[in-house]
C-alpha cells in the first residue's frame, strides 16, 4: 500500500470533517422530505384520497435506502485509519 | 502492541465509560446513524398508513340509516347520533333556513367535539377556535386541515335518514 492516503490526509486535514458534515446535511434533508411525505399521505388518507399513500411509501422507502447507502461513505475515524496505516507499515517493514 | 503505545481500552470501558462527559458524548458518526434510524422509522410510518388504509378502510354506511323524526329537532337545533357498526359520533343540524345537514362530530384537527352555533350559522371547535361552514363543512378559520366529513340527509315524510354521500 502506498502512502498516498496518508499524504492526502496530511495535505487536507479538514476533508473528513467536510465529508461528515455533508453526509449529515444530506441525511437531514432526506428526513425532512420523509416527514413531509408522511404528513401528506396521512392527511390525504384521512380525507379519503387513496392515490397518494402507496407512492408516498415507495418514495419514503427509496429515500431511506439512499440514506442507509450514504452511511457507507462515512469516513473512518482518524484514530482507526492511523492505526490501520501503522499496522500496514509494520507489516511491510517489521 | 509495542511498548511505546498506550494499551487499547477494553470494549466494556468504551461502552460504559467512567467519565460522565465520555458517556454523554455523541459523535457525529453516531448522530448520522441515528438520523438514518429515524429515517427508517419514517418509512415504516408511511408504510403503516398505506397498509392500515388498505386492510382496514373506514366504515361505510350501507343504504340509508334512520336517525330521528323531523319534529325532534327544532329550527337551529342539533341531534347527536351514531350509525350501526361504528362508534363515530355524528350531528344532524337543522339549519336556520330549514335545510338539514349531517356531519361527523370530530374536528379534523385533533378530534375534539364540534358544536353548531345557530346565531352565527357556523360549526365551532372550542378546543383551538376552529370554525366550519355549516352548509358545506368547509374550514372557515383555525387549525383544522380538512373539511368535516359529511353524510347525505334524506327526508322521507317525517323521518330523517342519512346515507353515504354520492361520489361524483
Amino acid at each position: 500500500m502506498s502512502s498516498f492516503r496518508k499524504a492526502q490526509r496530511q495535505a487536507h486535514p479538514a476533508k473528513t470533517n467536510t465529508l461528515l458534515l455533508g453526509v449529515i446535511c444530506v441525511l437531514i434533508l432526506i428526513l425532512t422530505m420523509q416527514i413531509w411525505l408522511l404528513t401528506a399521505s396521512l392527511n390525504q388518507s384521512l380525507e379519503g384520497d387513496n392515490a397518494v399513500k402507496w407512492p408516498a411509501f415507495i418514495a419514503s422507502a427509496l429515500l431511506f435506502s439512499s440514506g442507509a447507502a450514504l452511511l457507507r461513505y462515512l469516513p473512518d475515524p482518524i484514530r482507526r485509519a492511523k492505526k490501520a496505516t501503522r499496522a500496514e507499515m509494520r507489516r511491510r517493514d517489521p | 502492541m509495542n511498548g511505546s503505545q498506550l494499551p487499547e481500552k477494553p470494549d466494556y470501558e468504551v461502552d460504559f465509560p467512567i467519565e460522565r462527559v465520555e458517556a454523554e458524548h455523541v459523535s457525529r458518526r453516531e448522530f448520522a446513524k441515528f438520523l438514518c434510524l429515524v429515517s427508517g422509522g419514517m418509512a415504516v410510518g408511511t408504510a403503516w398508513v398505506a397498509v392500515k388504509d388498505t386492510l382496514f378502510p373506514p366504515h361505510r354506511i350501507e343504504g340509508e340509516v334512520f336517525v330521528c323524526k323531523t319534529a325532534n329537532v327544532p329550527l337551529g337545533g342539533t341531534h347527536a347520533f351514531t350509525v350501526p357498526g361504528s362508534r363515530t359520533p355524528f350531528i344532524l343540524i337543522h339549519l336556520n333556513d330549514g335545510s338539514w345537514r349531517a356531519y361527523e362530530q370530530k374536528c379534523t384537527h385533533l378530534s375534539c367535539a364540534v358544536y353548531y352555533q345557530p346565531q352565527a350559522d357556523k360549526i365551532e371547535c372550542p378546543c383551538h377556535n376552529g370554525w366550519f361552514d355549516a352548509r358545506t363543512g368547509n374550514v372557515l378559520q383555525g387549525p383544522p386541515p380538512r373539511p368535516l366529513p359529511h353524510l347525505e340527509v334524506v327526508l322521507k315524510g317525517d323521518d330523517i335518514y342519512v346515507a353515504e354521500p354520492k361520489t361524483v
